[in-house]
């Protein structure tokens, strides 16, 4: 909190009736009012705008609205004229910084370059195996970089040992160059810290993995992020959320600096914490991150736009993110996050695949920059995983700020008031694995309140059932051969929950099968989108 | 409130700007921090191609060298050692950065030398103001302003009576008409935007230019915007027709044209003026009237808006995102 008057309230000064969040990204700036009403922390009002705008003033725009609309109400909640501006929560994002990996083998700058990635760091590495001492000297002292990580595999190789003077020398002789870099020592290189300057802030992890204490990649994201960081906070919200809905919660964020990924479970038993993991992924960022990517997102797009031209707009995307929200440019932001999204699964699936979780949550502004049921497409596009899940999306930006909050209870209270507000249901998305496609491949049947809904499927395609946010249903889906839904199975039973999206069945296989041919690719893309996005050809 | 706090702001211009000129392990500082320096005077020496030498410690006479720390040429009594930087020290044998050919690298700008950090940066606090630009392509440089006239096709109104200058593209420029811009001897360009694929061409002829024995000089060229086709901002022409004639530098950390008068003598825009970045209205200027609250734009996307009154007098409602203001 940026003030003392916290949300739950504290000793002093009266608790405070309200307060406003703010998630401060690279992109956009997204502001929430939260109020209490009926002894109930409700979402007032939400806005976001680009990042450079003043974020005071656009908190200042949302209590004008709140007033505006219900005066008596803002007064209740101290944000009549005469109030000071409400307390606030903020994260803070910023653009993943530059790590220069330096290590004596290949294979150990690949793993030392992963922990630095998985901890938030973009990293350009470097072996004494493979490069000269010139051009390692150059990597380390390169304009931009903010962290030097040296190490050796733990233990260390007899190569290792044999290079690992060599090393040390070299990333000393750049500590010398830069003496406000800070060095990252590890494995058996952390023995050398008596090497450098005096000056050079040196940190040592001794044993990488072995260590709680001292695990690498923890070390690596404190020295990443500040207090206040978003990705860190989305980490422990996501936790609590597992908690209080007691549902297993995973989330996907995508920014213009990176993405992450969070797996929470709610606790085995009472008084435990949630189980909790999760990786970020620099390279995932939404644009142009590499050639790769300008690949990836020619692969997804639905715009018929060649290739320099594809590639000059995301360039463009990087210097302003949130411009060209309208005409094509949600569009290119469509194709540009199943890139994002498919790399991100690609990157963490060994540590944080598995069975499909119970809710989705799709956490930042990148996926607020399209409809909201086009981002349960691209979802479904982009992570084949067999299952049904429930898809929500933050679309108040609310979990990232609600993560700062130190004090558990005070954070769990405030997001169990939250929980219907904050998250937006998008629906419910049933992947089938399994089944064949271009004939009659089964039958799906949905109960809900007084109706009944009845739809032949087909293998190859995706079927759709109108069910609105706030209206539970019971499906049954009924297959004509065997069919992976997370289980393997003819007949399934599952709740489906409504949202804006409503209930999507994809049975159009895993892998997704894609044209060779830009545009029968890009026409089959597009066919898939108008069915959830009916504005995207206008 | 009028909302106009909530436009993305621009910097137009930068007083007494921090650059850093980067330097390579091998490069040789010829300055000092505190020194001051005017445009031209010269910074480091530049080794072309470095490559690596070791020697023996025992067979030298300068010991010890720290790394950093520039050493002359010596014969030791197994062979000689050529002139380099001391990149560090291993197990009693010496690696030096050096190279037969030497390039120059002189101040872009009048200015003070603030750190030198050897085989990483000098940086200079250079006097008077910068012009913020998104990316500079090729080494620092400098010479005389020249507006040139046109849309900006660019082909008709280079001349050779404008060799040595920087000239400003207002319009479109393209990897040809920057090539031969440089040889004609013009010393560099500000282009509103240039695409990927120009941009890869401008770099690979100055990599190719500056791989020769005779090398040309430096041709930066500063682009202003991004890749996409765009004309300059009204206020940042005006900006720059009011240094036309005037001598300025291009430098790239961060991406600047820099001039050494005062900010005050310089054309400001008002604080309402706006600019359209992108949509259906891009490239229009005007003011800012009034947040228009949430709009819903045709892709589908909600997003907040403004109402903004364009120099032609009509008035339209832009996305907040499409727009800019300059501070």
């Amino acid at each position: 909190m940026t003030d003392a008057a916290a949300p739950a309230g504290a000793a002093g000064p009266p608790p405070a009736a309200a307060f406003a969040t703010l998630d401060r990204g690279t992109a956009t700036c997204a502001a929430a009012l939260v109020g209490r009403v009926d002894r109930r922390w409700r979402l007032v009002a939400a806005a976001a705008v680009p990042a450079g705008a003043d974020p005071a003033a656009l908190v200042e725009l949302l209590v004008e609205r709140a007033r505006d609309l219900d005066p008596d109400l803002a007064a209740e909640m101290g944000l009549d004229a005469r109030s000071a501006a409400p307390p606030r929560i903020e994260a803070t994002g910023s653009p993943a910084p530059h790590a220069a990996v330096l290590a004596a083998t290949d294979a150990t700058r690949r793993l030392l370059e992963a922990d630095a990635a998985a901890a938030g760091w973009r990293t350009s590495g470097a072996s004494a195996q493979r490069d000269d001492a010139l051009a390692m000297l150059r990597r380390a002292t390169r304009p931009g970089v903010a962290m030097l990580l040296v190490g050796t595999g733990d233990p260390p190789s007899a190569e290792e040992r044999d290079l690992l003077g060599e090393i040390v020398a070299l990333a000393a002789g750049a500590a010398e160059r830069r003496p406000d870099l800070p060095v990252v020592l590890v494995g058996a290189a952390a023995g050398r810290a008596s090497d450098f300057p005096l000056a050079t802030d040196v940190v040592t992890v001794p044993r990488p993995h072995g260590d709680p204490s001292a695990d690498l990649r923890a070390i690596l994201a404190a020295r990443r992020a500040g207090p206040g960081d978003p990705r860190q906070a989305l980490v422990v919200a996501a936790a609590t959320l597992a908690g209080v809905l007691d549902l297993r919660v995973e989330l996907l964020e995508v920014g213009m600096s990176g993405a992450l990924r969070v797996r929470a479970e709610p606790a085995g038993a009472p008084g435990e914490a949630a189980r909790v993991a999760a990786r970020e992924v620099p390279s995932a960022l939404l644009g142009l991150a590499d050639e790769a990517a300008v690949d990836r997102v020619e692969g997804w797009t639905t715009l018929p736009i060649d290739r320099a031209r594809l590639r000059d707009r995301l360039a463009e995307l990087r210097l302003a993110p949130w411009a060209e929200g309208g005409g094509d440019g949600p569009l290119l932001r469509a194709a540009a996050l199943r890139a994002s999204v498919e790399r991100l699964v690609e990157a963490t699936d060994a540590e944080l695949g598995g069975p499909a979780p119970d809710l989705v949550v799709l956490a930042g502004g990148a996926w607020s920059s399209i409809p909201a049921p086009a981002a349960l497409l691209v979802l479904a596009d982009a992570v084949r995983r067999p299952g049904v899940v429930q898809v929500a999306l933050d679309a108040a930006r609310l979990l990232g700020p609600l993560g700062t909050i130190e004090d558990a209870v005070e954070r769990t209270a405030v997001l169990r008031d939250l929980v219907p507000d904050a998250l937006v249901p998008l629906g419910t998305l049933a992947v089938a694995r399994g089944v064949r496609g271009g004939r009659q491949a089964g039958h799906l049947r949905v109960v809900g309140g007084d109706a009944t809904v009845e739809v032949e499927l087909a293998g190859g395609r995706l079927a759709l059932v109108d069910l609105p946010p706030g209206q539970a249903g019971a499906a049954t889906l009924a297959f004509r051969g065997t069919a992976d839904l997370g289980a393997r199975g003819r007949r399934f039973a599952a709740p489906a929950t409504g949202g804006l999206a409503g209930l999507v069945v994809d049975l159009r296989g895993d892998p997704l099968h894609l044209p060779d041919r830009p545009d029968e690719r890009r026409g089959l893309l597009g066919r898939w989108e108008a069915a959830l996005w009916p504005e995207h050809d206008r | 409130m009028t909302g106009l706090a909530l436009v993305p702001a621009r910097r137009l211009l930068v007083e007494r700007p921090v650059v850093r000129i980067a330097l390579e392990p091998g490069d040789r500082v010829v300055t000092t921090a505190g020194a001051f320096v005017v445009a031209g005077d010269l910074l480091a020496e530049r080794v072309r191609d470095p490559r690596l030498e070791e020697v023996e410690e025992r067979d030298v006479r300068a010991v010890p060298a720290q790394p950093g720390s520039w050493v002359a040429a010596e014969h030791g009594r197994r062979g000689s050692v050529a002139a380099g930087e001391v990149l560090f020290s291993h197990g009693g044998r010496r690696r030096v950065a050096t190279g037969p050919h030497l390039d120059l690298v002189t101040a872009p700008a009048a200015g003070r030398v603030t750190a030198v950090r050897p085989g990483a940066a000098i940086e200079l606090e250079l006097d008077g103001v910068g012009i913020p630009g998104s990316a500079l392509l090729g080494d620092p440089g400098h010479g005389r302003l020249v507006l040139l006239p046109g849309d900006g096709e660019g082909r008709l109104p280079l001349d050779v009576a404008h060799a040595g200058a920087i000239v400003v593209f207002s319009g479109r420029a393209d990897a040809e008409t920057l090539t031969r811009a440089r040889a004609m001897g013009i010393a560099g360009a500000v282009v509103p935007s240039l695409a990927e694929r120009d941009r890869r061409d401008v770099e690979a002829s100055e990599a190719r230019q500056r791989a020769g024995i005779h090398r040309l000089a430096a041709f930066p060229v500063l682009v202003v915007e991004g890749y996409l086709r765009r004309a300059l901002a009204g206020p940042l022409r005006d900006l720059l027709a009011a240094l036309a004639g005037s001598p300025v530098g291009l430098v790239a950390d961060p991406p600047l044209l820099v001039h050494g008068g005062p900010a005050t003598a310089l054309p400001r825009p008002a604080p309402d003026r706006v600019r359209i970045r992108t949509g259906p209205e891009a490239g229009g200027d005007g003011r800012f009237l009034a947040l228009a609250g949430p709009r819903r734009l045709t892709a589908g996307v909600a997003t907040e808006a403004a109402r903004v009154r364009l120099d032609d007098g009509r008035e339209v409602v832009v996305p907040l995102g499409d727009l800019e203001r300059f501070a």
